[in-house]
């Protein structure tokens, strides 16, 4: 079994309007209307007095289970979507560890699933555990990036990229929120920026996401009726009403707050809709929830894992 | 789905027409004439960022909100099914 004990985001209080940002994106005006008017974008985040290693340290400072606790930390896992953030030698998931007691446990990151990546290192977290022979280890998951660059910014006619950071005590047998069951499909035909694949993609990607939602709810031995709750990535609006309409889902009861007011935090988004659920007061005790990702870029990675809270 | 025939207002079907036809050719870059009967992906290649694109230039060239949380591109096909389900599902802004 794999459960979160505790869950923390930091999302920073600036933002920027989304008609600021199309000078430095290169966004026409018709880009700008369509992120608002269909994708549903306002606001995006960013942080540009913190790095990726404050970032992850602040989110860290959220999690009240840490302090105290250092020494049952075994794993510490990063799981975000670029696979380069900061020059050769700097390691900033190396840096955060030390500054939080971290440094003995075991530390590394995954990026081979994009955005879909943090969902990943929550498997991994649980797996690391179940064969630790600890009870009592726990893992730290890590998620979180800076949007450097146009590249990074920007999913052109799809999303804008924020910055901000989660992180996630994993341990096998906590009671707060249970992994039931994880689907992950990997399409690796999709490689090499889509390349001419990337219409396919477009045709693909909802149908895909939708089988990896009902892999998911299935394995949980549920139906979608069970499903209180869905925490989507927050690529835009848009996608999430159509992709309700495949699965035969109330688009109510998908957690899109979010989406005008941070844009598309990577790895994030799940843990930052995961708060927002418990602070609205949309799970209670015993609710089974799925949570949602997609990574794009090197391949495709759908992925759903649904818990009980 | 789109609405009965009895339901559409049958002016308002012809200016999203007429209003589609004109948008598709200039994101496609076509030159021949746009008909209710083409499939939109298939024949015209409107990919579905593209699709938005045409429904954002349909909403504000002729005047109507779209409730897009109501469209199901899966089916509608063709030119004339979407300019039905325009017709019956939208409000002046």
């Amino acid at each position: 079994m794999t459960a979160l004990d505790a869950v923390s985001v930091y999302t920073p209080a600036f933002r920027v309007p989304l008609e600021n940002l199309a000078e430095p994106l290169g966004l026409t005006d018709i880009q700008v209307r369509l992120f608002r008017r269909f994708h549903g974008l306002d606001e995006i985040r960013f942080d540009p007095d913190r790095s990726l290693a404050d970032l992850l340290h602040a989110a860290a400072a959220g999690i009240d289970g840490l302090r105290g606790q250092e020494d049952r930390v075994r794993y510490v896992i990063h799981g975000r979507a670029m696979p380069v953030v900061v020059p050769y030698p700097r390691n900033p998931l190396h840096e955060v560890c030390r500054q939080l007691g971290l440094a003995h446990a075991l530390t590394f990151t995954v990026t081979q699933q994009s955005c879909a990546s943090g969902l990943l290192a929550v498997d991994l977290a649980g797996r690391l555990l179940d064969g630790d022979g600890d009870p009592d280890a726990l893992a730290l998951v890590f998620t979180g990036e800076k949007a450097f660059t146009r590249d990074a910014r920007l999913l052109p006619g799809t999303s804008i990229f924020g910055e901000g950071a989660a992180a996630c005590l994993v341990s096998t047998d906590g009671p707060r929120d249970r992994l039931l069951a994880y689907a992950c499909d990997q399409q690796g035909g999709f490689d090499a920026e889509f390349g001419e694949s990337f219409d396919r993609f477009q045709r693909e990607y909802r149908p895909s996401l939708a089988a990896v939602m009902r892999r998911a709810v299935a394995e949980a031995r549920l139906g979608f009726d069970d499903i209180a709750l869905v925490l989507p990535h927050n690529v835009n609006i848009v996608t999430w009403q159509r992709l309700c309409h495949l699965i035969d889902y109330p688009v109510d009861r998908v957690v899109l707050a979010n989406v005008p007011v941070n844009g598309h935090l990577f790895c994030v988004d799940a843990f930052a809709n995961h708060r927002t659920a418990l602070e609205q007061g949309l799970l209670r005790e015993g609710d089974h929830y799925l949570v949602a990702a997609v990574g794009a870029g090197a391949g495709a990675t759908y992925s759903a894992m649904v818990f009980r809270h | 789905m789109t609405a009965p025939d009895a339901q559409v207002d049958v002016a308002l079907r012809q200016r999203v027409v007429e209003a589609m036809s004109e948008v598709i050719k200039r994101l496609v870059q076509r030159d021949e004439p746009v008909t209710e009967d083409m499939d939109m992906a298939d024949e015209l290649g409107i990919s579905s960022s593209l699709g938005l694109e045409l429904l954002l230039e349909v909403e504000e060239r002729t005047g109507i909100q779209i409730d897009v949380e109501a469209l199901r591109p899966d089916e509608l096909r063709t030119v004339g099914q979407l300019a039905t389900f325009i017709a019956t599902h939208s409000r002046p802004w």
